[in-house]
């Protein structure tokens, strides 16, 4: 166990190898994904460390086909006779599979040529950030964030992370690739008095280089006005108003819709979208994208996980819905191409995923587009669940601000917003031009006409 | 399908167990524990009328955390290579600076608590493949066959066969096995341009004969199918604030999320709770009586030992609406002076120990449920739940209710879709106004998560009127 994740090329050996061993157990086609990453943590809490830990992942996945049928088989044990027990269990499993002649893997054809260039993934200066380095800057954000505001009387941790990995994927048709990337986060939670109840800021980034990653003192000012911009939250009672979504939440909106984008669910019938296709299903200031070529994007990748190009896909051009997202699989069902979504970690099959999903950028700024709101709801903080995406229903605990007359009047809590999210992409009257990197979904500042805040 | 397992403590021998303890103490951690596992999942999944794949994995290795003051070190290794398992231990012991090294641990002694249950025949060794994958099939049709307006169904069954073994510095030995199965079925249903679907589950720490005797396959599809049929007829739920009566069972999935997370050491020992102050208090109503017990048979969320070899226990954290105590996990209950409830668990090997509930519940009170619909005049009847999460801090929780009824008069009228219920912890347990006696525990499918480790839980509850809850809807 070193501090480094194994090279891509040491791993795609191993990968190479599980092909063989597949071959040798009676497999007609095989694909192999193997991961290698080292992360190490720093969490403070109180002016102290509190936990230092030191992850080390090396495993293996390989998917066989025999006769069209899929097996699957997945462990940490890279060793001749690890991999042989893995293939012999897949081709053991792919006889209890229905056969169908959808399943493969990519031909070296469909693979296309190996990328050439370079996507910044991977930063040097990312993994040489030593533990103490680390436990300084967590011990910087705690204190910054404590010192905001005499409200703010502690924090519920700050922490520093940083990570590397390599990724490997061989398939029985001769696709070999493999890449590695980087990644570095920062997070800290301040906590302000509110009388008997106490409020929460949250706040952080997780970026390919250490050289994007803001200021310590931005990110811990950042938390520390969160808690303090909650204190004195109240409920209002129940309307429909025009709701004004922080980038935060319209991101995790975008991300929720995505499965109804997915060729598994339109061809389900199981995704809202299934007869949309080349409709217009969202007002024309929305152009959605999923970009997995974008330089130092945390979800780019130079191949997806069967092994294939990443590309630049359009779901939502102006308004129209013009694509779904597939990976090898249900693109062969469609009929279609596969898009390069493919993901997979190596302890499962591939499922279609994005790799950086975004909203572009409109002209308007945020602070123009709450000047211009009458009455409405600031919408910056909610729960967990409450998105169907079967049907794209959409209600959500919401905390904000309730707006009259172009400023914020008092902070909310107690409150659930509703809406329907075909509804509500077709009434977004504005889009902000505040578009900003902080993990693989982004989305700026999105204006909705109306939706219904439920509360006291 | 009898896979001989190595013995744990052949592939990590006591001395080196031992050497690992020493190591990770080398330079003045005051507690180390080594935590090794051998798990293998199994699964099959079955969508479109196919037997899409089945899966086989194996996740085994070891973590050792050193302990000094509030201060812990982890690392892990994949696998058993001794030299990779000293390599995390030093890396563990780094947490502590320049101390003397505590020497060796003290001689182990084996945690022989008694188990809350025993499995003669666990589904998930007694299970062959072709039992499974009839089981599948059997509930493909009985989802479809339920309703022609069920036009897809997803089916999957997996298993887990987990094997462990903790000792730490202070002599403590423990090895256990676990095994949990859980079949879950996602029926959807089209009609004109509506479109729905209903989920159910099944399983548990669960004898191979439960899906015969207990939940069939045909129970659970019928279920899942009749849930995603009904919801095409359902409308939206009247945005406000009004009272609400939770089903049993699941439903309690309200009182982990409103109550629970709150009452977990950390939080208690942090001071980030808003339950840290309250010992003493009456935080619910009188006649709450809360509980988070390892114990109940066949649960998820159940165990001999917990992930640090405390020995489970049953925990009473509210009585008669007064909070009486808080959960502990090993670390937390030794900074505050108390005992470790049994609450330390981890997701693998490659966690450390957080502090976590195992099964929480409401214990039953006198009214039935029918009793408690017929007392409110306008609500809200919720009969199936999805997920929940809560703000532990700041108290406030939401959550998805798949399912619900109107009620009216006493009565309930018409099935309701999209209600989400949202508000904060501390207000909503004081809105509990009454408490049926129809307790049941949902052991079958809980997962909680808590700082990106998921691990199986148990919820429960009898059926449970609270005063108002704020209901989120599009109808005004």
């Amino acid at each position: 166990m070193s501090t480094r994740h194994l090279p891509p090329g040491a791993l795609l050996a191993h990968a190479t190898r599980a092909i063989e061993a597949a071959r040798a157990a009676g497999a007609t086609h095989a694909d192999a994904c193997a991961e290698g990453s080292r992360a190490f943590t720093v969490r403070v809490h109180g002016g102290a460390i509190e936990t230092l830990k030191q992850s080390g992942t090396l495993g293996l996945g390989l998917r066989v086909m025999v006769d069209d049928a899929v097996g699957f088989a997945s462990g940490t044990d890279l060793s001749p006779t690890g991999l042989e027990d893995l293939a012999r269990r897949a081709v053991a499993l792919a006889r209890f599979a229905t056969p169908d002649a959808a399943n493969g893997t990519p031909t070296s054809a469909e693979a296309g040529e190996d990328f050439i260039g370079d996507l910044e993934l991977f930063d040097e200066a990312a993994l040489e950030l030593s533990p103490d380095a680390k436990i300084s800057m967590a011990l910087e954000l705690e204190r910054i964030a404590l010192s905001v505001d005499p409200r703010i009387s502690r924090s519920d941790g700050s922490a520093v992370s940083s990570s590397g990995g390599s990724f490997a994927i061989a398939n029985s048709n001769g696709v070999a690739r493999a890449w590695e990337g980087s990644s570095v986060s920062a997070w800290v939670v301040a906590l302000a008095e509110d009388g008997p109840k106490q409020q929460t800021g949250v706040y952080g980034v997780t970026k390919r280089h250490l050289a994007d990653l803001p200021s310590m003192e931005s990110l811990a000012r950042e938390a520390g006005r969160r808690a303090v911009a909650r204190i004195g939250a109240r409920s209002v009672p129940s309307a429909r108003v025009p709701v004004l979504m922080h980038p935060e939440i319209a991101a995790g909106w975008i991300s929720e819709m995505y499965e109804a984008f997915t060729g598994e669910a339109v061809l389900k019938k199981s995704s809202w979208l299934t007869e949309q296709l080349g409709k217009m299903i969202a007002s024309p200031l929305l152009t959605l994208v999923d970009d997995g070529t974008l330089p130092r994007g945390l979800g780019s990748s130079p191949y997806d996980g069967e092994g294939l190009r990443t590309r630049r896909n359009l779901l939502i051009d102006r308004g129209r819905c013009v694509s779904f997202a597939y990976d090898h699989y249900h693109a062969r069902r469609a009929k279609t191409a596969p898009t390069g979504n493919g993901i997979r970690g190596f302890g499962s099959t591939p499922g279609i995923g994005f790799h950086n999903l975004y909203v572009e950028n409109g002209t308007t700024s945020p602070q123009v587009l709450l000047s211009q709101m009458d009455r409405g709801f600031y919408y910056d903080d909610q729960g967990s669940f409450g998105f169907n995406p079967v049907t794209g229903d959409y209600s959500y605990q919401a905390q904000g601000f309730w707006v009259e007359h172009g400023e914020k009047q008092f902070p909310v809590d107690g409150v659930t917003i509703a809406g329907n999210s075909l509804e509500m992409l077709r009434h977004i009257v504005a889009v902000g031009n505040d578009l900003e990197w902080r993990s693989s979904i982004a989305c700026p500042t999105l204006l909705i006409e109306s939706m219904t805040v439920s509360g006291a | 399908m009898s896979d001989a397992t190595p013995l744990l403590s052949e592939s990590v021998p006591r001395e080196l167990v031992a050497e690992l303890l020493a190591i990770a103490r080398s330079s003045g951690a005051d507690f180390a524990d080594v935590f090794a596992e051998h798990t293998v999942l199994r699964g099959f999944s079955y969508d479109e009328k196919r037997l899409k794949t089945g899966s086989y994995s194996v996740l085994n290795g070891v973590g050792v955390r050193a302990v000094i003051g509030e201060q812990t070190g982890y690392a892990y290794a994949d696998g058993f290579a001794p030299a990779d398992l000293r390599e995390a231990a030093r890396v563990a012991a780094r947490i502590a600076r320049d101390g003397a090294a505590r020497g060796a641990p003290n001689a182990f002694r084996v945690v022989d608590s008694p188990a809350p249950f025993t499995l003669l025949e666990p589904a998930p060794l007694m299970l062959d493949e072709q039992s499974q994958v009839a089981m599948l099939r059997r509930a493909d049709d009985a989802a479809r066959g339920h309703d022609g307006r069920v036009r897809e169904v997803s089916i999957s069954l997996a298993s887990s066969a987990k094997r462990f073994l903790i000792a730490n510095s202070d002599g403590l030995w423990a090895e256990d096995t676990t095994y949990l199965s859980r079949l879950v079925v996602s029926a959807l249903a089209l009609e004109g341009d509506q479109r729905q679907e209903g989920f159910a589950a099944a399983g548990g720490c669960v004898e191979a004969s439960y899906y015969e005797r207990e939940r069939t396959p045909e129970t659970v599809a019928e279920e899942a199918a009749a849930s995603a049929v009904l919801l095409l007829s359902a409308r939206e739920p009247e945005a406000g604030s009004y009272p609400v009566v939770v089903c049993n069972g699941w439903g309690g999935v309200m009182v982990h999320e409103c109550f629970g997370h709150s009452m977990e050491g950390d939080t208690i020992r942090k001071k980030s709770s808003i339950r840290a102050t309250q010992l003493g208090e009456q935080v619910a109503a009188r006649g709450v009586t809360i509980v988070d017990s390892g114990l109940i048979p066949h649960s998820r969320g159940s165990f001999r030992v917990d992930d640090e070899g405390t020995p489970a226990q049953r925990t009473v954290l509210v009585e008669d609406g007064i909070l009486v105590g808080y959960l502990w996990d090993r670390l937390n209950a030794v900074l505050t002076g108390h005992a470790p409830t049994g609450n330390g668990r981890r997701a693998s090997y490659r966690d450390y120990p957080l502090c976590r509930m195992t099964n929480t519940y409401i214990e039953p009170g006198t009214q039935s449920p029918d009793e408690l619909i017929a007392s409110v005049k306008r609500g809200l009847y919720c009969k199936r739940l999805g997920g929940g999460s809560v703000s532990p801090a700041d108290g406030n929780f939401s959550f998805q209710v798949t399912e619900a009824w109107r009620i009216e008069d006493g009565k309930l009228t018409h099935p309701v879709r999209n209600a989400t219920l949202a508000g904060n912890g501390n207000d909503a347990m004081l809105r509990i106004d009454g408490v049926a006696n129809d307790l049941a525990i949902d052991g079958t499918t809980g997962s909680c998560g808590k700082d990106g480790q998921w691990k199986p839980v148990g919820v429960g509850q009898p059926t449970v009127r609270f005063s108002g809850i704020t209901v989120g809807g599009t109808a005004v």
